[in-house]
């Protein structure tokens, strides 16, 4: 579907010739593959998000604001997206405006004193958090990885981490923020919309950041967020990263007050245990159950394939049958990354000590063969800087998260071994790989200890292949209905079906109903639905914003 | 292969955008983080690896059609090969730049070709150079230099100058320091003179595949009548056909760039330096040394899937993931000279940004050819160097390019032009 003429080159006349385009290679661009994630929409066979009127790149707020009047004027859906990582940054409905917002990728301000930095929307993690190692700060990072946006982590998405544990997750970190609102008017929220600059999201101005991201965020349906603010956090390493060692085995080697585990423990309670005594000692900078997203059986050979530049996915087969290698797998069937951080030497000594104690108490260790140098200053790298999250997708092409057990640590420890049991048997019917049944990834707590753990078992399959496709949907389907028969709660696989419908795009109204009054808090959809009523009357963004009307 | 080949890793493409900057572990700041000029300057999507995947599926499926976009999101890739290195920091499955490379091949065939290219096919045709330029005129670069002339004389080592080096005056300097200092450390070796031909590697970087093989085929001749055992060249994409793309062909001659044997030399104590050069330089890593100029490896296999979905290559499937590249020679040789002093780029090595000069880009798009290689010398002059040194022709013609246009300071010279300074004793 395209845009009559007129509004089209009233577009034009806003963002310029160049930064406007309807034809169809370039809208085909900014469609998202189905068949890759579940949590996204799929996945469905050969089939995509929809294809948009247009795609624009506003270089300025006025632009953006001029863009949303224009659409509310003209009934025009749109959408905006920084990073695409995933098919919730692209229209869900047909006819839909792409706003791409790379082309707004500055970081205006790090302000080193208030410890907070105020950027654009195209502004990705690795980039802030390089500018701000500079002056001794850190920002965190988002679990999808430093390829994404800060701003869309922040005010639309979830926002969640390996650093959560020390940096907060992103709804903590958001200060002030500009929003053109579905509307086209603009709101300056917390401390900026008293005049008084970017410090604080919640005042002495209005404080609109529940209203702002309601439930995992608007995901691009309520308007467009177009500066805030973030807090930052304490970073005494180096001003930039002393990167080493070949490609794709890059290493760095950071100070003694910097130390990488992985530990393991003898049972999941003890894993939990271990959580739980990390967040009441208040020890630890970032904390991830990483590498497990290989898969139980598969992750040390991974990491040995990952650590030696010489090898490939063509050796996992042979480092599998390695007794070594075998031996560290077990050993480290129950485990989670964690880096300390000392802020001072007598910092990091005290945190060693008190973790060794932890260790102690719960009958956890350090997995040995995690500590040999090159693989420590690999581990080290991976966690810090978080940019090799496109091996989500290393094995086949596409993956996917089923059973989100979302809570405290004891909750997800309670159910891994039957929800990973479920799914290696799963395994065994070749559509999705075969990696032990337990591939379970996720942070260790949130900012400042307590807070949950995310427990997303990784579901690895081939987006290009249509039994693997459909086998992956039986799966997940069957998830779903295990986990509703357990009493699990809301699972991925579940967020998927809310937002999916038989054609692969959208779900009937009366579906998303039914499913939303199911949840355990349906509230907060009906609390999102008169947010909606209120600020977005002329319903211009789509589904991913999740309302109940009742 | 053909585009069709490439549905498979176009669906299984992970969307990330990976293929837009520098490998994230070495970004260093905001300003030097970005890979892809083409991304980079044009800012849709579809001009970078991922949206290329995607209009390539976009035309296997008929959803789109030929339009002078579509021409320009193939033809302003440089086929650089940033994309993927950054691609294949965590993917074993996905060739970017080969699928690109196919995606100009089928425009080609399909006749959606750009004047542009086509007057250097021309010439090509018809004179055997790039240049439009005619062939008689190609060996006077080496005028009076008194150095056997193949096939008539005979050489163990042919030392290739390439189209750009032969018929671009300002840059014969380098080619006839480089012959000249190659014989004083002993090397035996000769030229062709105006019997040189082009080594096809940028038509083929356009989209000509047949006509690269055509004038590839016409060279592993050439040079097996002339007895040849060795090639060496100063020009990176000359390196770049002869090394990854000949064998392919049949090829089996042994390849080297100056760079690789003024460092043997110097190693082995055949090259001596007796001057200083009191200058602080900065390297730039040409795409077709560097991340392309890992050696070929031979390799007819399947895909095979382990453990259900898992894909890999039976048998394994050679990974060029810019590891390889000649890298340390160049520096090496820097480091050597006596008053040189190193300083690096925030993008080096199998990260360098490109000099805009490639993939045809320079003849068809010279205003966005132009800016890749502005970005370039903003970064170089980010370093306090006063010079910036490189090891190809085209990456040298690019820069000096554009500093004329811009009115900047930066000196550009190849790596031999100080070599010859230390070894000759010029101030």
């Amino acid at each position: 579907m395209s845009l009559p003429k007129d509004i089209y080159r009233t577009l034009e006349d806003i963002v310029g010739t160049e930064n406007i385009s309807d034809d169809p290679a370039i809208l085909d661009s900014y469609r998202y593959s189905l068949a890759h994630t579940a949590i996204h929409l799929g996945p469905f066979y050969d089939t995509c998000t929809p294809r948009g009127a247009a795609v624009l790149m506003p270089g300025s707020t006025e632009e953006v604001q001029a863009i949303v009047k224009l659409c509310n004027k003209h009934k025009i859906k749109f959408k905006a997206s920084s990073t695409f990582w995933s098919a919730q940054g692209y229209p869900s409905e047909d006819g839909a405006i792409q706003l791409d917002m790379r082309r707004m990728d500055r970081i205006l301000d790090i302000d080193e004193k208030n410890m907070f930095a105020v950027i654009e929307p195209g502004v990705i993690g690795a980039t802030l958090q390089a500018e701000a190692m500079k002056v001794g700060l850190n920002t965190h990072l988002p679990g999808s990885g430093c390829s994404c946006s800060i701003l869309a982590g922040a005010t639309s998405y979830f926002g969640s981490g390996p650093s959560n544990l020390y940096g907060g997750w992103h709804y903590d970190n958001l200060l002030g923020l500009e929003w053109v609102m579905p509307t086209g008017d603009i709101l300056r929220t917390g401390s900026l919309g008293a005049g008084c600059g970017w410090f604080c999201g919640e005042g002495p101005g209005p404080s609109m950041k529940g209203v702002a991201r309601g439930f995992l965020g608007a995901k691009g349906a309520m308007g467009v967020f177009t500066k805030c603010a973030v807090k930052l956090f304490a970073w005494p390493g180096p001003a930039t990263l002393p990167t080493e060692g070949t490609i794709p085995a890059y290493r760095v080697k950071l100070p003694d007050n910097f130390k990488a585990y992985t530990v393991a423990f003898p049972s999941w309670k003890a894993w939990a245990d271990a959580a739980y005594m990390i967040w009441d000692t208040g020890i630890g900078y970032l904390a991830h159950r990483q590498f497990n997203m290989f898969g139980r059986e598969l992750k040390h050979a991974m990491v040995k394939i990952l650590t030696d530049p010489t090898k490939t996915l063509s050796d996992l087969e042979t480092l599998l049958e390695d007794p070594e290698v075998q031996r560290i797998t077990e050993e480290s069937m129950r485990d989670f990354q964690i880096i300390l951080v000392g802020m001072t030497q007598r910092d990091i000594e005290w945190q060693d000590k008190a973790f060794d104690e932890i260790l102690a108490r719960t009958g956890g260790w350090k997995v040995e063969a995690m500590l040999e140098p090159e693989i420590h200053d690999w581990s080290m790298l991976y966690l810090i800087r978080l940019g090799h999250k496109n091996l989500n997708l290393v094995f086949g092409g596409s993956y996917d998260g089923c059973f989100g057990l979302l809570g405290a640590a004891d909750f997800g420890a309670a159910h891994a071994e039957e929800a990973s049991e479920f799914k290696k048997e799963w395994e065994k019917h070749g559509a999705v790989v075969q990696a032990g049944g337990d591939c379970m990834m996720g942070p260790i707590g949130g900012q400042g200890g307590g807070g949950t753990c995310l427990w997303e078992n990784f579901t690895c399959f081939d987006p290009h292949d249509k039994e693997s496709v459909e086998g992956t949907l039986a799966l997940f389907d069957a998830a779903t209905a295990m986990g509703i028969d357990r009493g699990w709660g809301v699972g991925m696989e579940k967020w998927n079906a809310v937002a999916r419908g038989p054609d692969g795009k959208t779900t009937p109204k009366e579906e998303r109903d039914r499913m939303h009054k199911d949840t355990p808090q349906p509230s907060m959809f009906r609390y999102q639905h008169k947010v909606r009523e209120a600020l977005n009357p002329n319903d211009l963004g789509d589904a991913y914003y999740e309302t109940l009307e009742d | 292969m053909a585009l069709e080949d490439f549905a498979a890793q176009a669906d299984r493409c992970s969307q990330c955008s990976y293929c837009k900057w520098i490998p994230f572990d070495q970004v260093k700041s905001w300003r030097f983080a970005k890979n892809c000029p083409s991304i980079a300057y044009h800012n849709f999507n579809s001009y970078s690896a991922r949206g290329r995947y995607a209009v390539t599926r976009s035309l296997l499926h008929g959803d789109s059609a030929y339009t002078d976009t579509v021409r320009d999101i193939a033809y302003t890739c440089l086929t650089c090969g940033a994309c993927d290195v950054s691609c294949k920091v965590c993917r074993y499955n996905l060739d970017p730049l080969e699928m690109v490379r196919e995606l100009k091949f089928r425009l080609v065939e399909d006749g959606q070709c750009l004047d542009e290219h086509l007057a250097v096919i021309r010439s090509l045709r018809s004179d055997q150079n790039t240049m439009q330029q005619p062939s008689s005129a190609r060996g006077a670069w080496a005028e009076g230099l008194d150095v056997p002339l193949l096939p008539a004389d005979k050489a163990e080592v042919l030392f290739h100058a390439g189209c750009r080096f032969s018929f671009d005056r300002s840059l014969h300097k380098t080619v006839r320091a480089a012959v000249t200092l190659l014989r004083g450390a002993g090397v035996d070796i000769g030229i062709m003179g105006d019997w040189e031909m082009c080594c096809a590697g940028r038509v083929y970087a356009m989209g000509y595949r047949d006509e690269f093989e055509r004038m590839a085929r016409a060279n592993i001749a050439a040079w097996t009548r002339a007895g040849v055992k060795t090639v060496v060249t100063s020009c990176a994409d000359g390196y770049h056909a002869f090394k990854r793309l000949y064998p392919e062909l049949g090829s089996q001659i042994e390849v080297l760039h100056t760079v690789e044997y003024i460092a043997r030399l110097i190693e082995q104590g055949r090259l001596a330096f007796r001057s200083e050069v009191p200058m602080t330089v900065t390297y730039h890593d040409p795409c077709h040394l560097g991340r392309q100029g890992e050696p070929y490896v031979p390799w007819d296999g399947v895909e095979k899937k382990i453990k259900g979905q898992i894909i890999t290559y039976e048998p394994p499937k050679p990974r060029y993931n810019g590891a390889w590249g000649i890298y340390d020679p160049p520096r090496e040789i820097l480091r050597s000279i006596p008053g040189v002093e190193l300083v690096e780029m925030e993008r080096i090595r199998e990260y360098s940004w490109c000099c805009g000069a490639g993939g045809g880009v320079r003849e068809a798009y010279p205003e966005y050819s132009s800016w890749v290689a502005s970005e370039r010398i903003e970064e170089a002059k980010a370093t306090g160097a006063e010079a910036m040194v490189s090891a190809c022709p085209w990456c040298e013609r690019n820069f000096m390019d554009a500093i004329d246009a811009k009115g900047e300071t930066m000196q550009v010279y190849d790596i031999v032009d100080l070599v010859q300074r230390a070894i000759a004793g010029e101030a």
